[in-house]
Formats: structure tokens, sequence, C-alpha cells
């Protein structure tokens, strides 16, 4: 108490200096309008140049939250993309018969976030944060916002493994947007932008940057989702087939957020294909 | 009561109503405002307790402020000019036991050195007035213009007034 004493006895002058400006200051703003209205004009500024600073690294750290939610509502939109497109194929009569009731709800996305990444080997794979109990399994499409970038390979509880397209041992079912004719994408294991569409027909006419689209012949992606553009022919051995040079879509170097392709048909059309194999084999044994 | 208590309260009561009957009704060239009030506080003595020149000069102010219809203005810039009056006084002259209770003066400071202290208060007082006045950086060439002008004609006028004020002769400094 004493050591307070003193210490305001010692530093009263500051003290009664500082009560004079105060009571000065409280005289000069309620009093004078012009000092008071330039006072508040200018705390306003400060205050709301803080408060723009503030909401700037609060909209920065949130950033995270908003785009989980767009890549969750790009996902319903992509959704509904599908099935208008397969509602508008079923009224043109170009599916016909076999677009029925549930082919409206064929695909669900489930949304997931890439762990890790690599591109610099020849059989690239990566990690997301799904697996086997999220509803992810062997065979899965993995697209992000730009297009296609894997497969899911082995599905473990919480994670699963996804073959990248940058895998040379991958290919995938791809065709030219606007025509039928399909082809095979494969990575040739160099430059993680640039992939390669095989077996396309020779007599196919094509233009640079035209767009490659899934094909949607596979379980595993809907029809026309993006693959990338066509920057142009490779020369081949092979006379009846051209191979073009396919810039890809996704950044491979930079992968975050990506939905994983639930396709509700997939176990029926799996039971399909082993009938299949099984009448195959019959059929050897027989021979 | 003793001498210095009249002392003061009749230099107090001098400058205010001195300001406040005639130099506030004064500007000069539509910029300088004589300020002479603050001669108060520029002669008080240094041997004063901080506090209570402090204290002396807010009142000084407030009462100026309350007749010029200007509250808070010169209460702020009075106490201001108090608080740093000690270090402006030191800045001219030399610390020592023989200025520690001194009335600042032509007579005791000799012209130049009284002169140089005079100037230096006067300008802060003008400067810090007039900031306050514009309270805008906006008005930054207007305030130059009314501080310099008030500076010097305060400056002028308190020079006369301290001749005028007959100090008991004492040693030169």
């Amino acid at each position: 108490m004493r050591h307070l004493i003193n210490f305001l006895i010692r530093y009263s002058t500051w003290f009664v200096f500082a009560f004079y400006v105060v009571v000065s200051c409280i005289l000069l703003f309620k009093n004078n309008s012009y000092q008071q209205s330039i006072y508040l004009t200018s705390a306003n500024a400060v205050s709301s140049s803080i408060y723009g600073v503030r909401s700037d690294i609060t909209s920065y750290i949130g950033l995270r939250t908003v785009n989980e939610e767009l890549q969750a509502r790009n996902a319903d939109l992509t959704d509904e993309v599908l099935k208008l497109r397969q509602e508008l194929k079923k009224y043109q009569g170009i599916v016909g018969d076999t677009a029925d009731d549930k082919s409206d709800a064929r695909f669900d996305y489930i949304l997931a976030t890439v762990l890790n990444n690599s591109t610099r080997h020849p059989r690239n794979y990566f990690s997301i944060d799904k697996g086997y109990k999220d509803g992810v399994h062997p065979g899965m499409g993995v697209v992000d916002h730009n297009g296609i970038i894997g497969i899911v390979n082995v599905a473990g509880a919480h994670t699963a493994r996804v073959i990248s397209v940058l895998n040379v041992t991958q290919p995938f079912s791809v065709k030219l947007m606007g025509t039928s004719y399909f082809g095979m994408l494969t990575w040739h294991g160099t430059d993680p932008s640039i992939a390669y569409v095989e077996e396309i027909p020779k007599h196919v006419r094509y233009k640079i940057g035209q767009k490659i689209i899934t094909s949607g012949n596979s379980t595993a992606f809907p029809e026309g989702i993006s693959v990338g553009t066509v920057m142009g022919q490779v020369r081949t051995d092979n006379d009846n087939f051209v191979t073009l040079k396919v810039r890809l879509s996704s950044d491979f170097s930079n992968l975050s957020n990506v939905r994983v392709i639930k396709d509700i048909l997939k176990g029926e059309l799996d039971n399909l294909a082993k009938y299949d194999n099984r009448d195959m084999k019959n059929k050897s044994n027989k021979d | 009561m003793n001498k210095t208590t009249i002392h003061i309260a009749t230099l107090f009561i001098t400058m205010l109503l001195l300001q406040t009957l005639i130099f506030n009704h004064v500007v000069l060239f539509h910029v300088a405002v004589p300020v002479v009030f603050i001669y108060f506080i520029i002669r008080m003595s240094t041997g004063l307790s901080q506090n209570v020149l402090l204290t002396l000069s807010f009142l000084l102010g407030l009462c100026v402020d309350i007749f010029s219809d200007t509250p808070g203005v010169n209460a702020l810039c009075c106490t201001i000019l108090a608080g740093v009056k000690k270090s402006v006084f030191y800045l001219y002259v030399q610390r020592d036991d023989n200025n520690k209770d001194i009335i600042p003066s032509i007579s005791r400071l000799g012209i130049l050195d009284y002169s140089k202290y005079l100037l230096t208060m006067t300008a802060i007082y003008c400067v810090l007035t007039f900031s306050v006045e514009y309270f805008s950086l906006a008005s930054f060439k207007d305030i130059v213009i009314a501080a310099v002008s008030s500076t010097i004609l305060s400056f002028i006028l308190m020079l006369g007034l301290d001749s005028l004020i007959i100090t008991p002769r004492a040693k030169r400094l």
C-alpha cells in the first residue's frame, strides 16, 4: 500500500496532467459540434478500417468452410445437371427404354479431401480422407471441380487410395465431345498436364481445343465429365487409329477438395458382368 | 495570503480580463489573433509546484473558454503548455541552484534568452490551439499561416507587456 501511495505521489504530476487533458478533451468533443463531427468521422474511419482488417482475416480463415460448402453445392448442381441431361436424352428418345426411373438418381457424390499426392512417379497415387465407412469402394471414380482425376484403388475404413490419371498403368475410357468416338486416355509418365487419347479412329475429324469428356461406358464416371482439351495429333505406327495429345483439365499438383462418384447401379451391373463371365467360362469348358 | 498568492491571483485576473475584453476582439489581417493570456503561464515561477501550475493553467484556459465560447480548446492547450513549460525553460537556461525558483522575465534572463523562451512557448501554444480549432490536416496551410502570424503578434505584445511590468531588480543570470 505504501508503495502504491509513494508511486502515486511520485507521479502525481502525470496523473494531474492526464486528468486535466481528459477533462479538456471531454469538454472539447462534447461541446464543439465541429470537433465532435471530425472526431466521430475519424473514429468511424479508424474503426471501419480495423473492422475491415478483421473481416479480411476471418473471411480468409473461413475460406475452408466456404470451399467445402461450395464443393457440396457444386456436387448437388453437377448431380442435377446429369439428371437433367438424362431426362433430356430420355425425352429425345436417345436413351429410350433403358432410362428407367432409377437412372434419375444414378450417381451420387461423396466429398473428400486429398491427404497426400504425387506427380513425380510413373505410377502416381493419392490418398483421400474417406473410406468404406463413408461409402467409398474400389472402382469408384474421383473428380475435382475441373474434371476427372482418378479411380479408387483400395478403400480403408476412413481413407482410400486412388489411382491417379497420372498413372501409366491405368487407362480411362473417354470420347471426343460432340461425337460418339471413344478412345483410351493414358498418361505417358512425363508431363503431369499432358495425357494421350489412343485408339481414336483415323477418319474422325477433330479440332484443336475440342473437349475430351468421359464416355460413360464404365460405372466409375458418368458421361460428360471434362477430361481435357485436344492439343494435336501424335505420330503412331498404327495406320487405323490416331493418338491425340490432350491437355488435362485438372491441375494435379494442386489437388485438395475432390468428389468420389458413387454409381447406384454398380452392384446390378457388376452382377450382370458376372453372368457374362460365367457363360463365357461354361462355353470354354464345353469347347 | 502571502505575496506570491496575491501576485498570482492579480496576474490571473488581469490576463483573463485583458484577453477576454480586449484581445479576443482583435484579429489582424483576418489571420493573426493575439493570445496574451498565456503570459500568465510563461511568467509563473519555476519554483512553483507543477501540480499547482497545471491546475492554474487549466482553470485559466477554462475561464477563457467560457468567455470565448470555445469549451475545452484553451483549457487543453493551456494544460499542455504548462506541462512543457519547464522543459522549454531549461532548453535556454542552465539548470542549477540559482535559477531553481525564478520568475522568467527580460530583466532576469536577458532579452535574448527570454525572447527565445517566450517565442517557443507562444509558438507551441499557437500551433496547439489552431490545430485543435481546425482539427484537420486538410487545413494544414491555414493552420501554419494562423499559427505563425498569431505567434509573431502575441510574441511582440507579450514582450512589450513584460517590459511594462516592474520586476524587482535581481541579479541577472
